[in-house]
Formats: structure tokens, sequence, C-alpha cells
């Protein structure tokens, strides 16, 4: 599948059918998705983080804490 | 006198709030002057949406007869402010075609804190639709303008609240902040913008745009009047999930202490390598007025533009995609053809990707914090790498930012939490406002205000304003 195959098939999940319009937009948007998701990717190999033993802290609720970083 | 008429309109809280303790002016002659000031600018502006002329007028009347009685509640007591047409407050429409016909029952949590405080409510400023973060023509709402270039947008999202401070037309205007909405349109005005600690503040009543990104603050003139306005806002809701129930402290008290000694840390692997040589310029003279103030400057290593891109768009407009698809897919034609299709691309970003990005996230801000226990007291950088407010755009960017070169350095601190303020630092070589961040540990706001405070009392750009 193409992207832009691929932008139409992933809306369908929510029954949405993008417009010629919202296409032109979406496709290379989608593709920059993709860019970034290698970006991240990198960010995990190259950080401790990438241990999947440890919890995802990943709620910003938890910055509350700050004696654990002492 | 006109000259008179014009210094009351773009005092500060500060000194406007010593005058009316010692009534020497009445909340009612300095609502009428920003009520004038509005119907006279806001045709040119845009920035109000709705004006409750006849209901401020009353509020100010009540608050003149408590002051005269004695009943003074404080620095916000008389000062007329806007707000943010995402704050539910009588008609809310969020700057959006779908919720014209949309009016709360009752006010939010950060407007009845304002209230109780004593600030009176001028009316609903313009919001780019549903917060989000470009502005389109083919929205059917007029672009606000900035008020030191009628050629220029405001910045945004929070574009009404900095149009109106710039015009002369409130003391501080509410905004809200999922990724530089507060900052930004400060930098483009010369204005303070603040966003205090993830929690602080609490969100319930105010439309959301990403609930784990959003932060409510105020745009303001002076370090010291953000202060005052947090100072009313902030304080625990057990109903907001977000809320941290933690003590509120005395947010003026390192208002005027000394910064030397202190150490400033640079996050420059962010902003080096991108930001516009112009702002750039500016900038780094700000750095050197931190160090003749006796700071100690260090670098602090961090994410580059790129990973700050990866994690924060993604985030926000899945979280957004949430919110809205409902309403997308059965009235998508209601909406600015540029949000619905943010919210389409918000559809895209698989939950892998959501959750590699939380994670990352949770790295970068541990960093941060480890860099503010270890290494520095606050951390700096620019609110942008590039030159703004841009111009009033004939054709919409559309989703061309992502990708491309999108040089906004101010979402690090919403995926990460941690309080922010833009704190202007005067124009770069074509004339246009430049400023930095300054952000401190989490609840830490005292420092933060501290430190960009001794900036701004050095120089005189907090004193400047659109001759409008």
């Amino acid at each position: 599948m193409d992207s832009r195959e691929m932008v139409i098939a992933k809306l369908a999940e929510w029954d949405i059918v993008p417009s010629e319009e919202d296409l032109a937009e979406l496709v290379p948007a989608y593709e920059a998705l993709l860019k970034s998701q290698k970006v991240l990717e990198s960010m995990l190999r190259t950080r401790s983080m990438g241990n999947a033993m440890e919890f995802p802290l990943s709620e910003p609720a938890v910055i509350h804490d700050m004696g654990r970083y002492r | 006198m006109a000259s008179t008429a014009q210094e009351l309109a773009f005092s500060s809280i500060e000194a406007l709030s010593a005058r009316i303790q010692r009534k020497e002016i009445s909340p009612v002659e300095v609502t009428q002057t920003m009520l004038s000031r509005i119907d006279e600018l806001n045709p040119k502006i845009h920035a109000y949406y709705t004006v409750f002329h006849d209901e401020v007028l009353e509020d100010a009347r009540r608050a003149e007869q408590e002051i005269a009685r004695g009943n003074y509640r404080g620095p916000l007591h008389g000062i007329p402010m806007g707000i943010k047409d995402i704050y539910e407050m009588k008609r809310t429409t969020c700057g959006s075609q779908a919720l014209q016909e949309y009016a709360a029952e009752e006010d939010c949590v950060a407007i009845k804190k304002l209230k109780d405080a004593g600030s009176l409510i001028l009316g609903k400023t313009a919001t780019y639709e549903f917060a989000y973060g470009i502005q389109s023509l083919k929205s059917p709402v007029e672009p606000v303008r900035s008020a030191w270039d009628l050629s220029r947008e405001a910045g945004g999202s929070s574009s009404g609240s900095g149009g109106a401070i710039a015009a002369g037309m409130a003391y501080s205007a509410m905004g809200s902040c999922t990724g530089g909405s507060i900052r930004w349109p400060a930098q483009c005005l010369l204005h303070v913008g603040l966003k205090a600690t993830y929690g602080r503040v609490s969100r319930r009543g105010i439309y959301p745009l990403a609930w784990t990104l959003d932060h409510p603050g105020p745009l303001a003139r002076t370090v010291k009047d953000s202060a005052l306005v947090l100072q009313a806002l902030a304080g625990y809701d057990e109903l907001d999930p977000a809320s941290a129930n933690v003590p509120v402290p005395d947010f003026t008290a390192k208002l005027d202490r000394d910064i030397r000694g202190m150490r400033i840390g640079l996050l420059a692997d962010l902003y080096e390598k991108s930001c516009d040589p112009k702002v750039l310029e500016v900038y780094d003279k700000a750095v050197d007025k931190y160090r003749s103030l006796g700071a100690e400057i260090v670098k602090v290593p961090s994410i580059g533009i790129s990973e700050l891109e990866a994690i924060e768009w993604p985030t926000l407009w899945s979280e957004a995609a949430a919110i809205h698809v409902r309403n997308i897919r059965n009235r998508g034609d209601q909406y600015n053809p540029n949000t619905r299709q943010f919210i389409q691309w918000g559809l895209l970003v698989s939950n892998a990707y959501y959750m590699l990005a939380s994670r990352c996230r949770a790295q970068v801000r541990d960093d941060l914090n480890a860099a503010l226990t270890r290494d520095c007291d606050v951390l700096m950088l620019p609110t942008a790498g590039f030159q703004g407010p841009p111009p009033v755009a004939e054709e919409s960017p559309g989703l061309n930012f992502i990708g491309s070169a999108f040089e906004i350095y101010t979402p690090i601190f919403n995926f990460t939490g941690h309080p922010a303020i833009q704190v202007p630092c005067g124009f770069d070589s074509d004339g246009l406002a430049v400023g930095f961040q300054i952000a401190a540990k989490p609840f830490d706001e005292a420092t933060m205000f501290q430190v960009a405070r001794a900036y701004e009392q050095s120089e005189p750009w907090h004193t400047m304003h659109a001759d409008i």
C-alpha cells in the first residue's frame, strides 16, 4: 500500500472518508509522521530507557515527586 | 489628556493596583477607559469576540464600593481582564462554527478564582479554532492583528488575549498553552507569557486541546503582573485529575532578590543549530546581560528540535483526535478545514507511536529534572527560532509545517510539565520582537519569576508599547 492508500485505510477504521482536499494535506503529513517514528526509535536505542522493564512513566502528573531525583 | 489616557491604558497591574488601593483612581474609570478603547480599536485588532459592557461596568461599580468600604481584596481587585474564548463563561465558541450556539451554564474554575480576587472580566478573546496552532484564512473569523503592525498577526493560539493587551484593551488576559500558545503570542507582542507547572492551575471548564499537554495561564505586561495573576489562579482542584495537591507559596516572595551566583542552564542543543541568526543575536545579548548581573551560565545537554517535534506534535494531535473524532465524523464541515485535517492526522498516529512518545517524553522530563537538581537553578532558551509574528497570510499554511523547519522551542515544557515564562528581550534587526524562556523545577515558579524579573528590570522592554 502506498501512503495515500494507508491514509484512506486508517481513516476508514474511524468511518471517516477524507476529501481530496484533506488527502492533499494528509499524505505528506503521514509520511512525515513515519520519519518522526524513526526519530523516536533512535531516542530509545541511544538511551537507557530502552530497557522495557522500566515502568512507562508517561504521565506528567508524576512530576510532582521531585524527591526521587535527589 | 490623551497622554494620561494612554498611560492608564498601558499601565502594569502592579502600578494600577497601587493607585486603586489608594483610591486615586476608581475601577469604574479604569473599566470605562478599557471599554472606550475596545469600542475604538477592536474593529481593527479583532481581539474580542464578546464584550460584557453592562456587566463589567456593574462589577466595577461593586468593586469601587467594596474598596471604598475598606474591603480591598488584593492586587487584582478592580483590574479588567480578558478571557480566551475556550474558558467556559457565558457564550463560549472556542473560535469554531461548530460551537456558535454554546453557552456555558457556569463559569470555569479559573474565572471563578479571578472573580474572587476581584478582577473584572471585560469579555471573551479570540482564539484559533479549539486553540489549535496555525491560523487560517479559511476561518470565518478575522485574524487578530498586532497593535505593533496591523499587517501582521498577533501570534496564537491565544491571539485575542495577546492582541488585547498589546492594544491597551486589557491589563492581563488568560490564554491556554498546549505547545506554546501563550508564550508565542507573548513573544510576538513584547509581553510576558506564563505557563505554570502542570497541575498548578485547574483546567476544569476549559475546553481541552490535548489533556496531558494543556496548561492555562496569563499573558501580561510584566513578570510581577504574571505572578500576581498566578497567585489568584493557583490551587488544588479535586475535580481536575491532573491538579496537584501542593502548597501555594507567595509567588512574589523572591522577586526582588539578587541573582548573583545563580546558575542558568542553556538548552543549547535544542536551539543552537536551528535558531535564526537574527533571533540568536538578540537572545545572546540577554544571556550576556545575565552574566553581567552575576549569574553563572552553564550548558545543559538536551534533545534536538527533531526529537522535540517527534514527541510533541503526534502526542498533541492524537489526544485532540480522541476529543474531536465523533464531531469530525458527524459534522466535519463545520470545522475549519485545517483543524479537521489536523484531527484526521491525529487518527493516523498508532498507539505504539503514542507510547514511544510518552516514554521519550518521560525521559526528557527526568533529564531536565536531574539537570535542575544537580547543574543549574533554572533553564534558559529562546522562545522560538524564527521571526514573528507572521504577516496576515493570503493562503493557509495547512499541515505543511509538519516535517519542515518549525523551530518553536516552547513545547518541551508542555510535555515535561515544567513551569516556563516568556520574557521579552528586544527587537531583531528587522524590528520584530524577540523573547526567551526561563524554566524552573516543578512548582518552583518563585525562582523562575525571580530570574525573569532580574533581567526585565535591567532593560526597558517592559515599559514599551505600541503607539495605538
